[in-house]
């Protein structure tokens, strides 16, 4: 009877066994350097409204920080939870985490009082309009409209995405007046604004995001990074129920 | 006179290098797996024994593969069977039937992961942590782990046959 192989089959698992060791170690060595870190956008160019000097009426409100985290925000300060989510509004996996998700967890978190919400910009460079859809809805934020507008990006992104009217989406959802107000409004603070979603972006940075929407949630002073990419509603609650039992 | 035993020594005896390799590759096999599981138990500094399951039920879910009832029974389990793996393999106990199992759980995972990079989702893989983006780079790294899994199993099947036909 012919001799078995052993003696090539050991070859064979030593060279197989150099090749998963590099692997794994290349895997260790890309956890560790993850700050694939989006390089902070230059201003984005061609629909960048001009400065223009502020109208009286177009001033800050005197509780306006722009991008500070309350405009932003929704919910109580003072809840056990904090959820912050780096999301950019053009993203398919943003708004599909928004309306199987987050819509149920602002009704049913944050309008009680258990989690305070913080959206935070990532505009991806990949996706033309999405740093337009976040100067306008920093600007709506700042006139006190985030959850109006965020909404209505997330319902109409489809429409938006392919033709680029932004205006047009959010125009649905709020009065003329209010509209006018918000691109005034963008225009007058266009700098404070920019400088605001790049604030966002370099915390995302410094957290090693690299998709969207990554989600961090706090509580008790102890920030867990959850799986990016979104999250199912009834496994979020779950974690959230458990955070509210501790 | 030489007996028939006498003359089939110098042949049928086993040579150490290819029981040294396969030791070496199912170490390193187990290392990955207890590897894996730590990365499940621990992560963000801390470990977290008790909360676990809700971060890798997320994981699994984004997959989109399972209803939840069998995610969560999954997270709850997967890193402790990974541990048992790991620590059989490194112990070398029952290496035939270990190295099967862990062959065909390795051939589900790169399955799954296969089927939501040609879906197009853009998810974390799961398999070393919350934070590992699903890419070729995670897809080639499971398989190279998978044909390390299979050259375990064919090569403790192989020598349990030999030695079985030099003692018979």
């Amino acid at each position: 009877m012919k001799p078995l192989p052993i003696s090539r089959i050991g070859i064979f698992l030593f060279v197989v066994a150099i090749v998963s060791m590099t692997g794994a170690l290349s895997h260790a060595q890309t956890n560790t350097s993850k700050n694939a870190v989006p390089k902070a956008a230059a201003t984005p160019g061609s629909t960048k409204p001009a400065a223009t000097k502020t109208p009286a009426s177009l001033a800050k409100p005197a509780s306006a920080v722009t991008g500070s985290m309350d405009a932003k925000a929704l919910g109580s300060k003072t809840a056990p939870i904090t959820i912050e989510v780096f999301e950019d509004f053009q993203c398919p996996a943003c708004r599909n985490f928004y309306e199987t998700s987050l819509k149920q967890v602002i009704d049913n978190y944050v309008t009680p009082g258990k989690v305070y919400l913080i959206h935070r910009d990532f505009p991806l460079d990949m996706h033309p309009y999405s740093h337009q859809a976040a100067r306008l809805a920093n600007a709506a934020a700042d006139l006190g409209q985030f959850e109006t507008v965020e909404r209505a990006l997330f319902d109409n992104q489809d429409k938006w995405s392919a033709n680029g009217k932004i205006e047009e989406a959010i125009a649905s959802t709020v009065s003329a007046a209010q509209m006018k107000k918000i691109l005034d409004y963008q225009a007058a603070h266009i700098n404070d604004i920019n400088a605001s979603i790049e604030r966002d972006r370099a915390m995302g940075a410094q957290r090693n995001v690299s998709q969207t929407p990554s989600i961090y949630v706090t509580s008790r002073g102890k920030t867990e990074a959850l799986p990016g990419g979104g999250v199912d509603y009834k496994l979020l609650k779950q974690y959230l129920d458990y955070l509210l039992r501790q | 006179m030489a007996t028939s035993s006498d003359r089939s020594e110098p042949s049928s005896r086993p040579r150490a290098w290819p029981r040294v390799l396969l030791a070496v590759g199912r170490i390193a096999l187990g290392l990955i797996f207890l590897f894996a599981a730590y990365s499940k138990l621990y992560f963000g500094g801390a470990w977290h024994m008790r909360d676990y399951h809700f971060f890798f039920a997320m994981a699994i879910d984004s997959y989109k593969m399972l209803p939840l009832s069998i995610v969560e029974w999954m997270a709850r389990i997967l890193p402790w069977f990974e541990l048992l793996l790991g620590v059989l393999l490194i112990a070398g106990a029952g290496l035939r039937w270990v190295g099967s199992i862990t062959s065909a759980l390795l051939l589900v995972f790169i399955g799954a992961m296969a089927r939501a990079k040609i879906l197009g989702l853009e998810i974390n893989c799961g398999c070393f942590g919350n934070n590992e983006k699903l890419g070729t780079v995670t897809l080639i790294r499971d398989s190279s782990l998978l044909v390390l899994a299979l050259a375990v199993t064919i090569g403790a099947f192989l020598i349990k046959r030999r030695r079985v036909t030099v003692s018979s």
